[in-house]
Parts: structure tokens; C-alpha cells; sequence
């Protein structure tokens, strides 16, 4: 260490010591560390999605030459029936959806977190749900649900109960599916919330045990707020994945009966590869993706003033 | 100050009250496991049904014998071999793609605070937002440029880094002590010294997680194999399986026979990880 | 240590980024000394998928100076993402299978290559030999945009065994609505879980080209004659929608969710009757149930729809369209094409296959499948080829769908379904 300065220094040296001071910085260092992140993600990710911006101010099937029509996509989206019904649809859906699979998968997790026979058996079985393909898990359900060879319905129909329609009837079918996405969805949740248990520190619980805190409480208490952030990244996750569901409406329903599973991304999906307007599906992601934003940045604003983080 | 992680809960309540020879929460696991496990359970059966019997409906349950033959006649009928090569380095190049890259970002929103980081983290959290089907196209275009068409190489690039796993790791590393970081700090450690010698070893349940996620998701990932692969030879297996299936003829018995083949490397995957996602680390200070 | 386990595996990452990058821009086509190369895509499955393969190999064989590469582009359903995709990346197969439904917007693609000049030049070509249905389909405002490459139509299809055991006699060729009704309804037995027969009902186009066919049976037409307005909503469509109606609510008709269901309760003698094609023939005969095929009944007509898929070719250059076009002329010349029936049972796409010597094996090989032949000249009308099509399908079968869960009337639901479609031609461009 050198002696304490009694002068400034000279504007030279500081201009150097400016420099070394961003050079050493945590804001060159934070750029550095997100640098390769931020190229792939600009390239494979930013560009397409600003190539699909310029795609909803066309009129554009992607066969013929397109013309710019500017926001006359989006003003026919305004008028759109079908439109407005996809979005009541999807956020039933994800209402729904959300908060079983996060809290199921808590559940899930915590039972899951303890030294029992058979624990990796029963972990591995949670997983399999994960692993399985959606066009699997379509064909099982569409089988189980069927209206007169289903199983569900001859578990119905030994307890006297009526029969359903399941995916066949235009009141049903959403939450036919709601249930479908659960099942496969929880093993997701039950893994990250499983990691997340691992790092809940074994003397705080020691702690409240010894103050005679029953389990309960110490869930509650302790290790809740503890999985504050994973249950945040949770929540942001599903309710992103919810909003933006596709794939399973796409193997069983096909967006009906009567349009009743007609979700934003399948009817996006309907616009671009099977009506041949492509400008007009873009559109519609564009305001699928500005209305996922201001959710996102809302549960996003709760979070940091609601849950607790050790730093 | 030891910091010890927490160990599995132990399996039986306050002493006296069991009454069972074994823990009641196999009462609550048994049925959900079986539940969980119906899907495999069919597969499985399908695959070991003749061709007729896997076209039945209702289906046939309980299959006349066991046509262990399927699974060698669903690996000749197309390229496995290939399949699973292409589906592993596919799926491999990614799972390290997103943990180092992942780390590297997450790690930079979680404890460095830098010019730009909350909007540069909100622009990433926007990727997840847009659909894949928008996006399929100008992505393709993208990687026909850099002359990666119809290759395991186009393949990869596209999914080497995801949004998702920045904020999963973001998340999971907030969750960290931060009183390690700052010792290390004061010692003179670099920051990249830290995340590899203190925050990694101490992340191994989370990054385990993303690995496994990772590698299912591009595992079981089918559309963008669909959009850029013409060579049957260059297919994941996922891509490899749909000439199995036709728009009115599908050889169930076959088409699951590979699907559960495609399973194994997973499930043995997730087995294996199992060490990393539920361990005690216990950590008695810095060096 | 764990620096080293890093680098180690960022190195295994670029690794398998080389590795990877090795297949890197196989060749979709071009010219290379030897001669021209094309890439063929479809999305063929089992017989027709080892055919085609097959096929291409002979061809090369026998033409120096082509070499024709067959792809597959995974299934057919997701042909067109794929299609789209490369035509966006600037460069398409030269031939790829497409849906016939596609075509008006297929053509509008300016690489597509229009074929009527190469038609009128080529004689042997003989077009008129093909079908009517299929020559219709790959027609867009008078260009002929396709070569047709696959044709089917929807026959009667019922199990001899239920009918024996229900003491009814077997359909006809003059079979009539009420003969069939009374028969769906004599087939059907709730406690057994039986059906005399069974609709697709998803909405889809698979919903609403059966409803066509009933259509035109009670003869009435989709649009008016200048394409300009719905005319599916005639006395004779609200009365073969009511026929529907009654059939479903007598609990006669299993309602498939469109997974293909039907044809398995078929095969295990479920269901009495069908209204089905070809494709589904194989799978019948591999299940052993005792099967008869018969032209469908008649109210005014015994008309029937058929649904052709063509071979579309895009302009990659003057010396691969050549080939292309000689390409496929080879394939789908009668000798080819007869061999290609044999192997799949499709159904022959040229009236003078009929005659050739070796048609016999394909009528004993498939039992049944002259009826759908010969049901081919039942097939006098087509859906119009027009790039509002795709648009209108979803419309016609939610109309359909909703008076077969009980919550329209026929007349209701055609109303409301051929103002929409009237609204939906008279915007302009789509």
C-alpha cells in the first residue's frame, strides 16, 4: 500500500485510474460472463423474433410474394371471434394449470424427499411422466377418456355414475385436457422443486424442531419461504408455458369440439399452416407475446416484494 | 460457520405413534407412482403385441404372447443406430451447451451487478415468449445460412443456450448463501474463480436439474428435426419414429417398441443423475 | 479440478459440434459431371414408403444422367411446414407429395411449374387417361400445377358376420338412404357396444368431405356455379345433415374424435358399416374380419368424394425441371404405376390400368378394391380447388359437429355456416 495521497492526483492519472476502475468492474465482468449467452440468444432468438414482427405487418402466406399491409392484421384481429374465444380458453387454461402443477408438484417434491424404501422407484415413476412423448400421452388419454370404451368411463360406470363425454363434449374437453397437461407437467415441477429441497439448510429445521415447531408449521414457516424463489420461477415458467400450450391440444382435440380447445397457439398454428396466412398468425404472437410480457413482469414485481431471498 | 445441506427427512414421525411396519407415506407414493407409471405400462405391452392386436380398439391389454421380436424388427426397419447417435449428440451438445453457458449468464443476474442487467434479463425472458411455430422459419433461414441444413450441427446450434435455463439458474443461485461469495471476494478470488470453485459445487441439484431438462427436451424434440432434416440417416429419433407412423397405417406395436427404446438412455440418465439431484454436500468452509 | 472438468467439457461440446457440423448441406439436387440429381419428398409410410424407394432405384437404373434422391419429410400431415420452410430458405425439393386440399395455395408460389405446355407436347403423356377427379384436383383456374399421384374415394365397407347375425341382407349397388339407415339401426346394440355404423366427427375436413358426399348425393352442390356463394345450405343440404342428425341420434353412428379409432372397433366387430377408402383396406385384411365392399347409397345419386393428392415440381433450374418431368412421367406411366398398386394397394390412378395383363394381382390381392375402382366413376364432382378452401373446411365442419352433439338444428347451422362462408369469399385476398 502505498502512502496515503496528501495531493489529487494529476488528471492523467486519473483518467487512468478511471479506466483501470471499468476495466476491474463488476459491469465489465457481469458483460463478460452473460456475453456468450446474449450471442446465442440474440441470434437464435432475437432475430427470429423481430423477422416475425416484420411478418405480422404483412399479408403473407409464404408461397406467394408478400405485400405490407401494415397493422391491418392486427386491426382484424380486434373484430376476430374466434380470436377472442381462443383467448377465453387459454386463460381457463392456465387459471387452471398454474397453480395444481406448482402446488401438486410441491407436494409431489416434499413427499418425494425423504429416505424410504423404494424412494428411487417412486422418483423415477414421477419422471417417466416427464420423459413420456405428448403424442403418447395423447393416444393413452384419448383411449381412457373415450366416451364408450374408455376406462374412466367403466370406472364411472361401476359406481353408478353417469357417463361422459370427455374430449368430446364442447364443456368438457378443456378441462380433459387441463388434467392431461397436469399429469404430464408434474414431473417437471416435482424435479426442479426436489433440487430446490436440497438447499434448504439443515439447521434452521434443527432449530425449529428444537423450539417445537411441528412439521407443518416448519413447512410452512421455513421451508415455503425458503422456496420463495424457486416457487416464483416456477409460477413465471408455467404460466408462460400455459399460455403458449400447443402440442397437446394438437395430438387429441385439434382445437375442438366446436372449437372449444381452441387455444391462442393452435388457432396462430391454424392461420399459418393450414389457412395460409401467415402475416395473420404472426400477429397473433405478437399480442400473445406482449400480453406474456406484462404478466411475466407483474409476477416478476410481486416476486421481489414478496419473496425472500438469503442475499 | 458449517453450513450442512439438508439431508432427506427422515421416514417415520415422532417415536411410538407408527404403527405400521412401514412408513405411511408409501400409502400416498404407491398409487401416484402407479399412476404415473400407466403410460410406460402401455407402451410396453403395445410393444409386445402383434401388429393386429396393436391396432385393436379398445386396446388389447393383456397381448397373446410376448412378441419379443418386435424390438430387433423396429430396429431394422429404420436406422436406430443413427437415430440414437444423432438424438445423443443432439441432446449432449446442448445439456453442456446450457450448463456452461447458463451458469456463466445466470450466475452474472443472480449476484453481479452490472449496467443493463435487468433489462438485458427481461430480453432474455422474452425469448421464452414468442412460439416455436413463428419462429420456426426465420430460425431455419438463420441456420441454412450458416450451411447447417441436414445436419446434427443445425441441430444443435439453435438450442446451445436458452433463456430458460439463465433463469432457472438465476433463481437457484440467489437461493445461495451469499456470505461464501463475499469471503471469497475479500480473499482476492476472481469472480469466475468463485462460480467455479464455490457456487458450482454447491449447485450440483440445480444443474443436474437443467441437465436432465436439457437433454429431454431435445431428446423428445420433434419439429425442428422435422423443419431441418431431409437425410433419414441425420434424424433424431423422435423424427426417426414418425416413419413409423403413417396418416392411416401405423405399426403401433413398432412405432412403441422404438419409443421405448428411445426411453432407456433417459431413464438411465435420470438413475445416474440421481446422485447430483438429491446429495448431501456437506461443506465445512472455505479452503 | 473442477476448472479442468470444465474445459474438459466445453471441449466435448466442440467436439460434438464438429462431429455434428459433418453432414453439413447434403446436396438438395443439382448438376454434377455425371448427370442431374433431384430430390423427390414425401411422406409415405411402410409399403409405399419401401415402394417409392424401390422405384427410384429402378429409375436411376434405367436413365443415366438422373439421379433421383427420395426423402422423406416425416409424415404427410406435416409435409407443408416443411415444404414452406425451404421454400422461404430459397430452395424447395423438385417434387415434393402434397395434399390435393393445398393446391389453389401451393400455385401460387411463383416456382411451381405449370405443366399444360409440357402436356400438350408430350402426347404419350395421354392426361385424359387420367381420372376425373384427380385431373380436376391438380387444376387451379385452368393450370395444371400437379401430377396426381394418389386417388381414393369413400365405399361402403361393412362386416358380413353382423349382418348374417342380424338376419339383414347385404348392401347393394342399389342400396338407398333408408335401406341404409334401417340397416345402421338394426347393427346397433347398445349393451354389446355395438354400431351399425360411424362419422368422424372433429370438425375437420375429414367431417366435412363425408358430409359432401352426402351432398351431392341428395344433389345439391357446395358453392353456386361462379364460385362466388354457398350453396350448401339448399333444401337438399339441410336434408342429408338431417339424415346425419337422425343416424347419430339413434345412437346408430360411433362419432370418432379423429384419431382413427373407428377402424379398430371395426376390425373387432363393433362397428356394422363404414364409409371409407383404400387406406384403410390393409389393416381390414390383416384382421381377418369378414369384410364386403359396395358403392355407397343413393338418395338422388350414389355419388362419392374423392380426395387425390399430387406431385407438385418446382423450378430449380431448366436441367432439373427436365429430369423431374421425366421423372415422373416414368412414374406414373401405366406399367409403374400398375406395379406401384400391387405393392400398395393404392388405387390405380389411369383408367387403362384396368386393362393391363398383370391387373388381376391387384384385384386378388386386395379383395375388394375393384369396387372402389369402379366407385371412381362416381366420382363426378370435386371440392373446389380454391385458396379459400382451407378456410371454408373448419366452417362446414363445426356446422356438422354442432348437430351432432345436439346444439344446432340442420337448417340452423347451414344458415349460419353459409353466411359466414359467403362473408369469408367476399373479402377480398385472403
Amino acid at each position: 500500500m502505498s502512502a496515503p495521497a496528501t495531493t489529487l492526483p494529476s488528471p492523467r492519472r486519473q483518467r487512468v485510474g478511471a479506466w483501470r476502475r471499468i476495466v476491474t468492474s463488476e459491469h465489465l465482468a457481469g458483460w463478460l460472463f452473460v456475453t456468450p449467452a446474449a450471442i446465442l440468444i440474440g441470434v437464435f432468438a432475437i432475430v427470429p423474433i423481430g423477422w416475425s414482427l416484420l411478418l405480422s405487418f404483412q399479408s403473407n402466406n409464404l408461397l406467394a410474394p408478400p405485400h405490407f399491409i401494415g397493422l391491418a392484421n392486427y386491426r382484424a384481429l380486434l373484430h376476430d371471434p374466434t380470436f377472442r374465444q381462443s383467448i377465453v380458453h387459454t386463460v381457463i387454461y392456465t387459471v387452471l394449470f398454474v397453480p395444481i402443477s406448482v402446488f401438486g408438484g410441491l407436494a409431489l417434491a416434499v413427499a418425494l424427499n425423504r429416505k424410504i424404501r423404494f424412494i428411487r422407484f417412486y422418483r423415477l415413476a414421477v419422471f417417466v411422466s416427464l420423459v413420456t412423448s405428448t403424442v403418447a400421452t395423447g393416444f393413452l388419454f384419448l383411449w381412457l377418456l373415450d366416451p364408450t370404451f374408455g376406462l374412466v368411463n367403466y370406472a364411472l360406470s361401476l359406481v353408478g355414475l353417469p357417463q361422459q363425454q370427455f374430449l368430446q363434449d364442447p364443456s368438457q374437453a378443456l378441462y380433459c385436457i387441463v388434467a392431461m397437461t397436469v399429469w404430464g407437467w408434474l414431473g417437471f415441477d416435482v424435479i426442479i422443486y426436489l433440487a430446490a429441497l436440497q438447499g434448504v439448510p439443515a439447521d434452521l429445521l434443527e432449530a425449529a424442531e428444537i423450539d417445537g415447531a411441528s412439521r407443518f408449521q416448519t413447512f410452512r414457516t421455513i421451508i415455503v419461504p425458503l422456496l420463495g424463489p424457486t416457487t416464483l420461477f416456477l409460477v413465471v415458467w408455467s404460466t408462460i408455458n400455459a399460455l403458449q400450450l400447443f402440442d397437446e391440444i394438437y395430438v387429441t382435440t385439434r382445437g375442438g369440439p366446436l372449437g372449444s380447445t381452441t387455444v391462442i397457439v393452435y388457432y396462430l398454428y391454424q392461420q399459418a399452416f393450414q389457412f395460409f396466412a401467415a402475416g395473420y398468425g404472426a400477429a397473433i404472437a405478437y399480442v400473445l407475446f406482449v400480453a406474456i410480457l406484462v404478466i411475466t413482469l407483474i409476477q416478476l414485481w410481486l416476486g421481489r416484494r414478496r419473496v425472500y431471498y438469503t442475499s | 460457520m458449517t453450513l450442512e445441506r439438508f439431508p432427506p427427512l427422515p421416514a417415520h414421525g415422532a417415536p411410538g405413534r407408527r404403527r405400521l411396519p412401514f412408513s405411511p407415506w408409501h400409502l400416498f407414493l404407491a398409487p401416484v407412482a402407479a399412476v404415473m407409471l400407466v403410460p410406460l405400462v402401455w407402451m410396453v405391452i403395445v410393444s409386445l403385441e402383434t401388429e393386429q392386436q396393436a391396432q385393436s380398439f379398445p386396446p388389447v391389454l393383456i397381448p397373446s404372447g410376448l412378441h419379443f421380436s418386435n424390438y430387433p424388427a423396429a430396429w431394422n426397419a429404420e436406422p436406430f443406430a443413427n437415430f440414437f447417435l444423432n438424438s445423443a449428440l443432439y441432446a449432449g451438445a446442448a445439456m453442456i451447451g446450457n450448463l456452461v453457458f447458463c451458469s456463466l449468464a445466470g450466475y452474472a443476474f443472480a449476484r453481479i451487478r452490472f449496467f443493463g442487467s435487468n433489462v438485458l434479463f427481461v430480453v432474455f425472458l422474452a425469448t421464452l415468449m414468442v412460439p416455436f411455430q413463428v419462429l420456426l422459419i426465420p430460425t431455419f433461414l438463420i441456420v441454412k445460412d450458416m450451411g447447417l441444413i441436414d445436419s446434427v450441427g443445425g441441430l444443435i446450434m439453435p438450442n446451445l443456450c436458452s433463456a430458460f435455463g439463465v433463469f432457472m439458474l438465476r433463481q437457484f443461485f440467489r437461493t445461495l448463501p451469499i456470505e461464501l461469495e463475499e469471503a471469497a471476494r475479500i480473499d482476492g478470488t476472481s469472480r469466475l474463480g468463485i462460480l467455479v470453485k464455490i457456487v458450482l459445487p454447491l449447485s450440483m441439484p440445480a444443474l443436474a436439474t437443467l441437465g436432465i431438462i436439457q437433454f429431454v427436451w431435445s431428446w423428445n424434440d420433434f419439429l425442428w428435426p422435422l423443419i431441418i432434416i431431409n437425410t433419414t440417416t441425420h434424424a433424431p429419433i423422435q423424427l426417426g419414429l414418425t416413419t413409423l407412423q403413417g396418416a392411416h397405417n401405423t405399426q403401433w406395436n413398432l412405432v412403441m417398441a422404438g419409443t421405448v427404446m428411445s426411453l432407456i438412455p433417459m431413464l438411465a440418465l435420470f438413475l445416474l443423475a440421481q446422485r447430483w439431484f438429491i446429495r448431501s454436500v456437506a461443506f465445512t468452509g472455505i479452503k | 479440478m473442477r476448472t479442468t472438468a470444465i474445459a474438459l467439457l466445453v471441449c466435448a461440446l466442440i467436439a460434438a459440434l464438429i462431429a455434428g457440423c459433418g453432414g453439413s448441406s447434403s446436396p438438395t439436387g443439382g448438376s454434377s459431371g455425371g448427370g442431374t440429381n433431384i430430390t423427390v419428398w414425401e411422406g409415405y409410410t411402410s409399403a409405399e414408403a419401401t415402394e417409392i424407394k424401390a422405384l427410384a432405384q429402378q429409375f436411376n437404373a434405367t436413365h443415366h444422367g438422373i439421379t433421383v434422391t427420395v426423402q422423406s419429410d416425416g409424415n404427410n400431415d406435416y409435409a407443408l411446414q416443411k415444404v414452406l420452410a425451404a421454400i422461404a430458405g430459397g430452395n424447395p425439393p423438385d417434387i415434393a407429395y402434397l395434399y390435393g386440399s393445398w393446391a389453389a395455395n401451393i400455385a401460387t408460389n411463383p416456382n411451381v411449374v405449370t405443366i399444360n405446355h409440357l402436356i400438350a407436347a408430350d402426347p404419350s403423356f395421354h392426361w385424359q387417361d387420367f381420372w376425373p377427379a384427380a385431373r380436376l384436383a391438380a387444376t387451379v383456374n385452368g393450370k395444371i400445377v400437379g401430377v396426381p399421384a394418389l386417388i381414393d374415394n369413400l365405399a361402403l365397407v361393412y362386416n358380413k358376420r353382423l349382418f348374417a347375425r342380424a338376419h339383414l341382407a347385404t348392401p347393394t349397388a342399389n342400396w338407398t338412404w333408408s335401406q341404409f339407415q334401417n340397416a345402421a339401426e338394426k347393427l346397433t346394440n347398445p349393451s354389446a357396444k355395438q354400431f351399425g355404423w360411424a362419422y368422424v366427427n372433429d370438425g375437420s375436413e375429414d367431417t366435412v368431405w363425408r358430409f359432401w358426399a352426402m351432398l351431392w348425393q341428395a344433389g345439391g352442390s357446395i358453392l353456386t356455379p361462379n364460385g362466388r356463394q354457398a350453396a350448401f345450405d339448399s333444401p337438399a343440404g339441410v336434408h342429408a345433415l338431417s339424415f346425419l342428425q337422425t343416424l347419430a341420434h339413434r345412437n346408430a353412428t360411433y362419432l370418432d374424435n379423429g384419431n382413427g379409432s373407428y377402424l379398430g372397433l371395426f376390425n373387432s366387430g363393433h362397428i356394422g358399416m363404414l364409409w371409407t377408402g383404400p387406406w384403410d383396406l390393409s389393416q381390414i385384411i390383416t384382421s381377418k374380419v369378414p369384410y364386403g365392399v359396395e358403392i355407397l347409397p343413393a338418395a338422388l345419386n350414389h355419388q362419392t368424394i374423392s380426395g387425390p393428392d399430387n406431385w407438385v415440381m418446382f423450378n430449380n433450374g431448366k436441367a432439373r425441371s427436365a429430369a423431374s418431368w421425366t421423372f415422373l412421367k416414368w412414374l406414373m406411366s401405366p406399367a409403374i404405376d400398375l406395379k406401384w398398386s400391387i405393392a400398395t394397394g393404392d388405387l390405380p390412378m389411369r383408367r387403362s390400368v384396368i386393362a393391363q395383363p398383370g391387373y388381376a394381382t391387384f384385384t386378388k390381392r386386395y379383395p375388394g378394391i375393384d369396387n372402389w375402382v369402379k366407385n371412381l366413376s362416381n366420382a363426378v364432382q370435386a371440392r373446389p380447388t380454391i385458396t379459400a378452401y382451407p378456410k371454408i373446411s373448419p366452417i362446414v365442419g363445426q356446422a356438422v359437429q354442432s348437430v351432432l352433439l345436439g346444439r344446432a338444428t340442420p337448417q340452423q347451422a347451414l344458415s349460419q355456416a353459409a353466411s359466414q362462408v359467403n362473408a369469408l369469399l367476399a373479402a377480398p385476398g385472403g
